[in-house]
């Protein structure tokens, strides 16, 4: 079968090859100028067109090379491959341009973000040397406190607030017990006594000896001395508070440092026309943690706005049907989502041009093409500062609980999550007893004591997964997933108990109160307000028995 | 063992395309059926039923890879050599190739008068 190879070549071969090598050159007559023609313009083109046709030239003359040789144009074939490799090197040459322009660029805007953020952008929060978590949820506190009595105290408060905390009255006990273990947090007095370096100077040198900054809370004489204040910063601080310690917000504090280390992932909205681009930055932000939706239909934004509630919004600026400012603008007017930051992207370089979308509505401009470490660090700390903001606004400021709305927005939530997954909850309406006496007699700073002393005992008590709110003056209002009227008239009842021994001290009198609950369980059907009105009618039956007691609400067939 | 007759020759460079058929046919006495693209090579592969299959790497839209991706969940790939074509041959580039499971790389430009005689070849190391 193989007779002809190796042999003299048969006339009709030779003559039909010959004719396909007559065919080839007339095609090359018609490629070779195309090529250069393409070659010219790489001259006159921006870096995107450039990127462009290099490729295309690349992608012929990698065809050229593997062809011509068979035609026995071997040394344009040889000359194709050399230009094929040249090709080769100048994209990865602009690449590399590209990137180390992009790079500088991300350390520039580091640089502005430093040491809150930096860190968390760049190093995963890992878990190396650090303590395995409880299985209660618990986090180690290391505290380093010259006086032993506000030292001890304060490992007192927190342990109550369920953290393990542990008091360390000198730099050498701390370095010891930190050879051992990692804690989530650290708690350092800026002055030490008797020590030869201060205990900001200690901490800065804490944060160069580890891998990755912890947590650092400052405690300090005098905060309002600026000096001192940009010495924390320095040393890694997360927050400043000036003796006597305010231990409440402090705890507070301590735990938005852990939501923003171990939180949510944060929700990231894109809009852009082009859906290979937004793939891209969808997947450049998962990969870095977060959590993206594609808005594909610009008409659809309040839907999505609503059931994703997205933290960072990105938009095109050049869409068809309708504009990215136009789209930012119709964002803007409703006051719902004011709080969500929106930042363009577009190729569009001119500053005249940028301005002009951001003074519409808008608050930040990214220009394309831009490096995945850049998008990850301007969407990041966007997102950062839009969740910080919100928890703020959320948040009541006496007790760190959340606000009216919101707490009855995550009885929804909750009450929705249990439908779902078919557990029951608990809602529970709890209020003070008498509290207007305690005004009357205390004044107005004693009552705000008791409602402070009652959030910190409730937050204290209740799970993580549960969700606590001021609801109204000295109503709280709680949803207790997973849990049933029974198991959590317990919980409240433990808490009820413990709220009648505190003694409050006011005008160097002592005095206690007392508090009524009534809670409702998802075992009838019901939404959430309903839900909420029967513990509400429930905590009336407790204070109509006498108050200082927690009630079931009737099911359902009883209130007939 | 099957006898080496029929060759299925994917290729978008029509060129080239032709003059492997002719180096196939008149230097081998194979009986090739070329196709232009990777899709097309789908669409046909069962009806002729080849011995041997000659992709070329780099082509547009589907290349020579996923076209053997996809080939080999319609016939039994395992049963029939597959050789591809490339004109950027490294050698860590051949041990990728076979771990996609190419049985063989042909290097371009080739010989059309060399051709038969390679593909030969590597029908022979799997068969013989």
């Amino acid at each position: 079968m193989d007779k002809h190879e190796g042999s003299a070549i048969p006339q009709a071969l030779q003559q039909h090859l010959q004719q396909l090598g007559q065919q080839f050159s007339e095609r090359l007559s018609q490629e070779l100028p195309q090529l250069a023609q393409q070659a010219r313009q790489l001259l006159g083109a921006d870096e995107a067109e450039r990127t462009r046709l290099l490729q295309e030239l690349r992608h012929q003359l990698h065809r050229l090379a593997g062809s011509a040789g068979t035609f026995g144009f071997s040394q344009l074939g040889q000359q194709a491959r050399e230009l094929e490799q040249h090709a080769e090197r100048w994209m990865e040459r602009l690449l590399r341009q590209q990137q180390s322009l992009n790079e500088f660029v991300t350390a520039l805007q580091a640089l502005g973000e430093q040491p809150t953020s930096a860190g968390a952008i760049t190093e995963p929060v890992g878990k190396a040397r650090k303590l395995p978590r409880q299985e209660d949820g618990s986090r180690t506190i290391y505290i380093l406190e010259g006086e032993a009595a506000v030292g001890e105290n304060m490992r007192q408060t927190l342990s109550n607030f369920g953290y393990r905390a542990e008091h360390f009255n000198s730099t050498a006990g701390l370095d010891a017990a930190l050879q051992q273990h990692l804690p989530d947090a650290l708690i350092i007095d800026a002055k030490l006594p008797g020590e030869a370096s201060c205990g900001l100077d200690y901490a800065h040198q804490l944060r160069e000896r580890l891998d990755e900054p912890l947590p650092l809370l400052v405690l300090t004489d005098q905060q309002d001395d600026f000096a001192t204040q940009l010495h924390a910063v320095r040393a890694g601080a997360m927050g400043l508070f000036s003796k006597p310690v305010d231990i409440p917000q402090l705890e507070s504090r301590l735990e938005r440092c852990f939501s923003q280390q171990h939180g949510e992932p944060y929700r990231v909205l894109i809009a852009d026309d082009d859906q290979d681009l937004a793939s891209r930055y969808s997947l450049v932000l998962r990969d870095a943690g977060m959590l993206v939706e594609i808005l594909s239909e610009p008409a659809r934004i309040f839907t999505h706005l609503r059931d994703f509630n997205p933290e960072v919004v990105l938009l095109d600026v050049n869409m068809p049907h309708c504009t990215g400012p136009e789209l930012a603008q119709i964002i803007r007017c409703n006051d719902d989502w004011l709080r969500i930051p929106i930042i363009y992207l577009s190729a569009e370089t001119d500053i005249g041009k940028q301005m002009n979308a951001l003074i519409k509505a808008g608050d930040d401009f990214v220009t394309k093409p831009i490096s995945d470490n850049a998008l990850v660090a301007t969407v990041f700390s966007r997102a950062q500062r839009a969740r910080l903001l919100s928890d703020a606004l959320a948040r009541d400021s006496l007790t760190g609980l959340l606000k009216h709305a919101d707490i009855k927005e995550q009885v929804a939530i909750e009450l929705e999550r249990a439908l779902r997954s078919g557990d029951r909850a608990s809602v529970v309406m709890l209020d003070i007893d008498h509290f207007k006496r305690v005004n009357d007699e205390h004044g107005h700073a004693a009552g705000d004591n008791v409602i402070r002393a009652l959030a910190n005992l409730l937050r204290q008590r209740l799970r993580r997964v549960d969700s606590l709110g001021r609801y109204g003056g000295e109503e709280f209002l709680a949803v207790l997933p997973d849990c049933t009227p029974e198991q959590a008239r317990l919980i409240v009842d433990e808490i009820r108990q413990r709220f009648a021994e505190l003694r409050f001290i006011a005008d160097g009198g002592e005095f206690s109160v007392s508090l009524s609950a009534g809670i409702a369980g998802t075992d009838v059907n019901s939404d959430a307000e309903q839900l909420r009105e029967r513990a509400d009618k429930a905590l009336y039956a407790a204070k109509h028995s006498g108050r200082n007691q927690v009630q079931i609400a009737a099911s359902e067939e009883h209130r007939g | 063992m099957t006898e080496l007759k029929r060759i299925l020759h994917v290729e978008d460079d029509p060129s080239i395309q032709a003059v492997a058929k002719v180096a196939l046919e008149a230097v081998g006495g194979f009986q090739v059926l070329s196709c232009a693209s990777g899709q097309e090579a789908l669409d046909q592969v069962q009806g002729f039923a080849p011995d041997f299959i000659l992709l070329d790497v780099m082509m547009p839209g589907m290349d020579g890879p996923k076209t053997l991706e996809l080939i080999g969940q319609l016939v039994d790939t395992a049963r029939i050599p597959v050789a591809f074509m490339t004109a950027k041959v490294q050698p860590d580039e051949v041990a990728h190739y076979h771990s996609l499971g190419a049985h063989g790389v042909i290097i371009k430009p080739f010989d059309p008068m060399q051709l038969a005689a390679q593909v030969r070849q590597i029908w022979n190391q799997r068969n013989g």
